[in-house]
Order: structure tokens, then sequence, then C-alpha cells
């Protein structure tokens, strides 16, 4: 039974770490659309590609930040959660 | 243009870059000689070296510690290295480099941030150079202080104490009148301002870490795949991928390029970016400029 | 001793890396800021002073260079005072030589003139002596006989005349 309950919390953190990347869609087409924009403004005026490249990258790692908290959940799903979860289930146990 | 040095010129020279050099040898020496030999594959956090028993919170000292005052004493050393020999007349490649450092910080301060924070531009180059420097220890195989929240978490509270400061510039009811700006959303205003300094650790952070979580997952992938690939083959051959594993020449190093050069370095750019944009924005300039006229007013009235 | 989890919070770490971004901030604005800074303001004031002695020296060669203009242009309007004083001196002299020169000239043919006067009155006298005696002559042989002089004077001194006169009027 014990092994069952320790197998279901395991598998039940993998998938919500799994779960959480999704997230990772979001940003991915956010970025791809500052991108392509960037793209567009260089195209039509090529003289301001600097200052397009600079602020197209810091849109970029703003437009990220979301992405990154579901990494960050994501880990402490893998790294942090099943450990604490198994111990709270056997303080529950005895 | 080559005017002949002295030797206790080239002497300290020497020196200074020894100085810079010698800390990330130490960091190296440290970390070879404190990591317990392991075969698997982890990722975990910051090596403890001891624990300093403290009040509130035990205090460990960690690598992250340890590589963060390396690093910050390979970059005294590349100050004083760039500083010496300053002249306003003859000029060396070094001092180019040191003056399009400044300049380069200076105007970017400036355009960012007003001819106000003036002050700031040491700041900003600080961040800077302490995060793009953290990040790129990967490159020599230690571990990346950046990669540690509690680092980029100090950072951006400091950041979030800077950003503090000049709201209060013009007093506390200002303060907390600038939270009730549309009244109806005062708690998604206090949610946004304590969310900055959160944001900004964690995206610090969240990339760097990110960067070398895949370069461990990738590093156990190509291990097992040279073990499957060359597993097979005959007599010394087969059994040298299991301690050798071949594959892990050089692939890694295309993505290190994009985790650890480029990521470690924008990171660090875009850290200073957003601090030179949220202190600049949490300044209420028209409102200072308006107090700061009713006191000179005041002044002269009561002269 | 082990590692930390991979996300922890050590609220004295935080401390910490604050403290350590202080510390760099000050490292930087002190040993990289500060010199460099100076420098730049030692180049500025170099180059202010360089400039400054160029204008100045700019100025100078400037005040000089009027001063000499001015020295020249005076001398152009001596030279063409004593040009025209030349060329006044000159005219002068040449109107006084024309003049000199006219009068002698008038002296020398008046000269001519009354010596001239006088050859033809000699030239005359000598013509009218020798139409006299030839008239005289020819006249005893027309007529046979002498002819007294102081009879005929009348006679001949009117047909003198006429051949004066008729040399009046040729001329």
């Amino acid at each position: 039974m014990l092994e069952l309950a320790i197998g279901i919390i395991l598998g039940g953190c993998a998938l919500g770490a799994g779960a959480a990347m999704i997230a990772g869609i979001g940003p991915g087409i956010g970025e791809g659309n500052a991108v392509a924009k960037a793209c567009e403004a260089i195209g039509r005026q090529p003289e301001c590609k600097g200052d397009v490249t600079t602020t197209m990258l810091m849109g970029c790692a703003v437009a990220e930040t979301t992405g990154l908290y579901a990494l960050v959940i994501a880990i402490l799903l893998i790294f942090l959660a099943p450990g604490r979860f198994v111990d709270i289930l056997l303080n529950a146990i005895h | 243009m080559s005017k002949r040095r002295s030797a206790s010129f080239i002497l300290v020279d020497v020196l200074l870059i020894l100085m810079i050099l010698l800390p990330l040898f130490c960091g190296m020496v440290i970390k070879i000689l404190t990591t317990p030999p392991t075969d698997e594959i982890s990722i975990a956090g910051a090596q403890i070296y001891f624990i300093v028993p403290m009040p509130l919170q035990d205090m460990p000292i960690t690598e992250s510690q340890v590589n963060s005052w390396l690093v910050i004493l390979s970059l005294l050393g590349v100050c004083l290295y760039l500083t010496h020999g300053l002249s306003p007349t003859y000029e060396t490649r070094r001092q180019h480099f040191a003056e399009m450092i400044v300049e380069a910080t200076d105007n970017m301060v400036n355009s960012n941030m007003g001819a106000y924070f003036k002050a700031f531009s040491p700041f900003i180059c600080a961040i800077m150079a302490l995060s793009a420097f953290s990040s790129l220890l990967t490159l020599i195989g230690l571990y990346p202080p950046t990669s540690d929240l509690n680092v980029v978490g100090g950072w951006a509270l400091l950041v979030f104490f800077l950003i503090t400061y000049y709201k209060f510039k013009c007093g506390p009811i200002h303060y907390l009148k600038s939270f009730a700006e549309p009244p109806a959303l005062t708690p998604l205003n206090v949610i946004s301002e304590i969310a900055t300094p959160i944001s900004m650790a964690f995206r610090h952070y969240g990339n760097v870490l990110s960067g070398s979580v895949i370069s461990v997952l990738l590093a156990a992938a190509l291990g097992g795949l040279s073990v499957t690939l060359f597993g097979n083959l005959p007599g010394i051959l087969g059994k040298l991928p299991q301690v050798f594993p071949i594959l892990r020449v050089g692939i890694p190093a295309i993505l290190s390029l994009y985790f650890d050069i480029f990521s470690g370095c924008l990171q660090a750019f875009i850290f200073a970016m957003l601090t030179m944009l949220y202190v600049a924005g949490a300044f209420p300039a028209e409102d200072y400029a308006r107090k700061m006229e009713k006191i000179k007013n005041k002044n002269k009235k009561t002269n | 001793m082990g590692n930390l989890e991979v996300i922890s919070i050590n609220f004295w770490n935080i401390v910490i890396s604050l403290c350590n971004l202080l510390l760099i901030f000050l490292i930087v604005k002190k040993f990289l800021y500060a010199p460099v800074h100076k420098m730049l303001a030692e180049r500025k004031a170099k180059i202010d002073g360089d400039y400054t002695a160029a204008a100045k020296a700019k100025a100078d060669a400037e005040a000089q260079e009027a001063a000499y203009r001015q020295k020249l242009d005076g001398a152009k309007e001596e030279a063409d005072a004593l040009i025209k004083a030349a060329v006044a001196d000159a005219d002068r002299r040449s109107d006084e030589i024309l003049s000199e020169a006219k009068e002698k000239a008038d002296g020398i043919l008046r000269r001519a003139e009354t010596e001239a006067d006088l050859e033809m009155k000699k030239a005359e006298e000598g013509i009218k002596t020798e139409i006299v005696g030839v008239s005289a002559a020819l006249a005893e042989k027309l007529l046979g006989r002498e002819i007294h002089e102081a009879d005929h004077r009348v006679l001949i001194d009117d047909f003198l005349s006429e051949v004066g006169n008729s040399d009046d009027q040729r001329k």
C-alpha cells in the first residue's frame, strides 16, 4: 500500500511538472510575435536595427517570465515536492 | 605611441593579472577538492562548505557565496588593471577599453534614466559585471552564483529598496497615494509592487538554472547514447564509453555557447536594464520638481 | 557537507549577496569610475587649455596681420604720393625743357630769318648795283652814248622799283 501511495505521489509530481511546462507555449508564441514584428521593423527601417534589437530582447526577456515561473514550479515539483509529500505521508501514517 | 615602460610598471601589471586569474584558479582548486566523486549526474543546488550558526536562521556558506567573492576579487583586479597607468595624453589599449566601458554605461544611464540619475552608472556597471561574470563562471566549470535564488534574490531586494527609496522622495503620503492610482486596482498595485523584485530574481535565476539543467540533461543523454552506440564494440573498445563517454566531447559546447555565454550576458544586460527602468519609473520627477519649487519659494519667503 | 536544495531561500545568504552587490558597486565606483572620470576631466581641461591657447595664438596672429596690412596700406599710399610727386616734377621739368627748347628754336628761327633778310637785302643791293651797271652799259650801247648816271637816276629807280614790285608780287 505504501509503495503504491509513494508511486502515486511521484507520478503526480511528474505529471504536474509536465503540465506546468505547458505554460512554455505562451512565451513561445509571444516571443515569436515580438521577433516577427522586430524583423518587420528592421526591414522597414534598417537604420534602427540597434534600438529595435535591444527593445526586442528586453521584451522577449520580460515575456519569458511566465515561462520561467512555470519552469520554477516544475523544478519545485520534481526536486522538492516528492520528498516533502512523502514526509507528510509517513508522518500521517506514524 | 610606444613608450617604454619601467620595470616596476610591468611588475605591477603582472601582479594585477595574477590578481585577476588567481581567484578563478583558487575556485577551480576548491571545486576539485570539495566535490565528492560521483558517477551519477545530479541536479542540485550549491554545495555547502560550512554552516555558521546565526539568529533567525543558520547561515550556510556555500559555493555561491564563495564564488561571488572570488568574482568580486577578480573584478577588483580587472578595475585596477584597466586603470593602471591612466594618463590624459598617453593612451593604451586598456585605457581605451576602460573609457569605452565608462562612457557606454554613462550614455546608457543617461538615455534610459535621465541626467538626474547620473550617479547610477557605476551601480549599473557593477550589476552587469557581477551578473555576467557570475554566469560566465560555468565556462571554467564552477558553480554559477546566479543559479542560486538567494544571490539574485539579494540583488533584486536591493533594487526593490532603491525603487521604494525613490518612491519615498515625495514623502510617505505621496508614496501611499501612488498605490491607489485607480482606487479600484489598489490590491493589484500592491501585488505588482511586490512582484517586481520576485519576477526579476526568478527571471535571472530561472534562465541560468534552466541552462544548467538542460546542459546536465544533455550530458546525461550523450553519456547514455555513447554507451548504447559504442558499447557493443569488441574488447576494450566496448568498455571505453562507460569510462569516457566519447559523445560528450564537443557537442555540449554548442548549447553552452547559447546558455552560458549568450544567455548569461543577455540576462546581465536585462537585469541592469530593468533596474534602470524600474528605478527611473519609480521616481515621480514632476511631483518632485514641484515640491522642490515649493521649498525654494518657502526659503525665499523666510529670507 | 551536502548541497542546498535547488530552490531554497536563506535570509542570511540574501543579505550576503545584497552586501556583495554593494561592495562591487563601491569597487567599481572607486577603482574604475573615479580614475577614469578624473582622467577624462584632466583631458578635458588640457584640451580646453589647448583650445584657448590656440585661440589666443590665432588672435595674436590676426592682430599682427592687421598691423602688417595697415603698414602695407601706408606704404602703398606713400609710394603713390611719391610717384605722383615724381610725375608732377617730371611734367614740370618736361614743360620747362619744352618751353626752353621752343624759345631756343624761336630764337634760332628769328636769327635765321633776320640773317636771311640781311642776305636778301645784300643780294638785292648787289643785284641792284649789277643791274644798274648792266642796264647803264646796255643803254650806252643802245643809245650810243654815255648815260649819265645822275641824269637818269630817276628812270632807273622807277624801273628798279617795278622789278622789286614784281618780285614782291611773285612772293
